[in-house]
């Protein structure tokens, strides 16, 4: 075990807790877990995002590793542009171009993302940032016409075909699998569900008892949902507390012990002096 | 009578931070005195594992790592599970991610299983294409052309160049294709844009929370089986007979969920005595 292990098994343990002692109450150590993890994962998001997909795909494609000398004015001029990048920031913009597998010629046509990635950057410029509503348009524009498709095949035509159930050739009863009962449940559970979203109609007389099933319907479908987040969080807490033991252990120097002691005093120190400037004042 | 009833009234409530102490304490101590209670497979657990078995040796299997260490309990120990089934087949794993920090735990399983357990070979048994931002847009391409979205692997070597690689060109080219998903882009992303269109077969992984989302495309058959959160890796691990992280806290999460059982049900009871009196005053 190496130094940067163990000190990465301290501070794990130093965050983990930090968050657990907002179940005490608010205070310092878990302001201070809260920022790390805003500001690091935020960090963290953008330096992923900007090496595995501008840097590569990006300026991989618009400056690649050219095949021989350059020649011709225009791609003298528009290597001369990447030379001069490459002079501030050499790491991002290599010597003699990006070699990504994208090939030995310039797609001039990804001077349209990259455009628009600058445009929607300009939303922080006051005068000019009606220009990210361009980015953000096409953004939008390409989104939804991408899941229009897919979500009319997956989540319409599949789901209506899953829930065109057969009453036929199948055993009256089965406690998991298909039988007559379970999809006289899917039957009545599907129709009445969505007969509750119907509000053109007011929910009285007998469509008002048809509504009420669906309801419990609902109501059974947010309990299970309840019951599987409960669960979730337990499985979480599970891996919490087994990484909390494996850092208490003397491999990492009993880090959970003496963080978790180290935390209680200071915290009761806090505590009683903020008692006691609350008497005082 | 009076005085049991007051009890409970009182007891009703309690401080938050007692019933934090006591779900602490329940989950904790089975940790360390595992009490080895029965783990049986569910049949959408089945469904995964039958799945793998009709694999045969040198089929291919595009696995897919949505998750990070937030949610890394739930999921890592299934995708570890189903990493060790594909192995022992010796079917050929290709790992992509659409999650930043996926990357690093599919880095963390396969070094465990592909490396360690089973002693494959990197670029002939399986291959880790790494991350792409983009979500949906990086499953459309994947669809049409493997090679529009990866060119590289995440160690930097080109496709091309990678023997395993030789004749796969889309999704369509695999036999099998699982995603470890805790949320988006995952496993509906898959099921819209890959496994619905292609009529690949696919399996699931998912936190506790999406199974309620996920379910209707198992019941449909737009998804072959699914392994929900810790209790699913737990069945899979059973399934493979190799126990895992996912049994070890099984014992926790029992015993969790009963003691939480048992807060409900006594808070709904010093719920409804509370109101008899009110009402009786």
């Amino acid at each position: 075990m190496n130094g940067s292990e163990i000190f990465g098994a301290w501070v794990a343990v130093f965050l983990t807790l930090g968050i657990f002692s907002y179940l005490y109450k608010d205070n310092p150590f878990y302001k201070i877990a809260e920022h790390v993890f805003v500001g690091v994962s935020a960090g963290y998001w953008m330096a992923m995002a900007f090496w595995t997909q501008v840097q590569p795909n990006l300026f991989g494609r618009l400056w690649p590793t050219p095949e021989g000398q350059i020649s011709g004015f225009l791609m003298k001029t528009w290597y001369g542009i990447y030379n001069l990048f490459g002079f501030v920031l050499p790491s991002v913009f290599p010597d003699g171009g990006i070699d990504k597998g994208h090939g030995h010629d310039p797609h001039f046509i990804y001077l349209l993302p990259f455009a628009l990635g600058i445009m929607m950057l300009l939303s922080v410029a006051s005068k000019l940032s009606w220009l990210a509503r361009l980015g953000i348009a096409y953004t939008v524009g390409m989104a939804a016409g991408l899941r229009a498709y897919a979500f009319l095949n997956s989540n319409v035509l599949g789901q209506i075909k899953g829930s065109a159930v057969s009453l036929v050739d199948m055993p009256f009863f089965s406690l998991t699998g298909v039988s007559v009962f379970n999809n006289l449940i899917i039957l009545v559970g599907t129709i009445t569900g969505l007969l509750y979203f119907y509000f053109s109609k007011e929910h009285a007389g007998a469509f008002g008892k048809v509504t009420r099933v669906g309801i419990y319907f609902l109501m059974i479908s947010f309990g299970a949902s309840f019951g599987f987040a409960v669960m979730g969080r337990i499985s979480l807490l599970i891996g919490r507390f087994t990484d909390l033991i494996t850092y208490g252990s003397s491999t990492y120097n009993y880090a959970s012990i003496w963080v978790l002691l180290l935390m209680i005093v200071l915290l009761a120190v806090w505590t009683f002096k903020g008692e006691k400037k609350s008497v005082s004042q | 009578m009076d005085k049991f009833l007051d009890w409970i009234v009182r007891a009703g409530s309690l401080d938050r931070r007692v019933i934090f102490v006591v779900i602490a304490l329940v989950v904790i101590l089975p940790l360390f005195f595992p009490l080895g209670l029965p783990i049986r497979p569910t049949n959408s657990s089945q469904d995964v594992y039958n799945a793998v078995e009709e694999l045969k040796a040198g089929d291919k299997a595009l696995v897919s790592f949505e998750y990070g260490p937030s949610t890394k309990p739930e999921i890592h120990p299934m995708a570890v599970a189903l990493l060790r089934h594909l192995f022992e087949k010796d079917v050929q794993v290709y790992i992509t991610c659409l999650w930043p920090d996926g990357q690093f735990m599919a880095m963390e399983a396969l070094q465990q299983v592909a490396e360690e357990q089973y002693k494959k070979e990197y670029g002939t048994d399986y291959v880790l294409l790494g991350y792409r931002p983009g979500a949906e847009a990086v499953i459309k391409g994947l669809v049409s052309n493997f090679r529009k979205v990866f060119t590289v692997d995440s160690r930097g070597n080109f496709l091309d160049d990678i023997p395993m690689m030789t004749g796969v060109n889309q999704v369509a080219d695999f036999d099998y294709l699982f995603s470890a998903s805790a949320g988006y882009p995952g496993t509906v992303e898959w099921v819209q844009y890959a496994a619905d269109p292609t009529g690949v077969t696919m399996s699931t992984g998912t936190t506790s929370i999406q199974v309620n989302e996920v379910m209707p495309y198992v019941q449909s058959g737009q998804i072959v089986g699914i392994l929900g959160g810790m209790p699913g890796a737990a069945e899979y691990e059973s399934l493979i007979a190799q126990p895992g992280i996912g049994t070890s806290g099984m014992d926790a999460q029992s015993v969790a969920h009963l003691v939480i059982v048992g807060f409900i049900i006594f808070g709904n009871i010093s719920f409804f005595v509370e109101r008899r009196r009110s009402k009786k005053y």
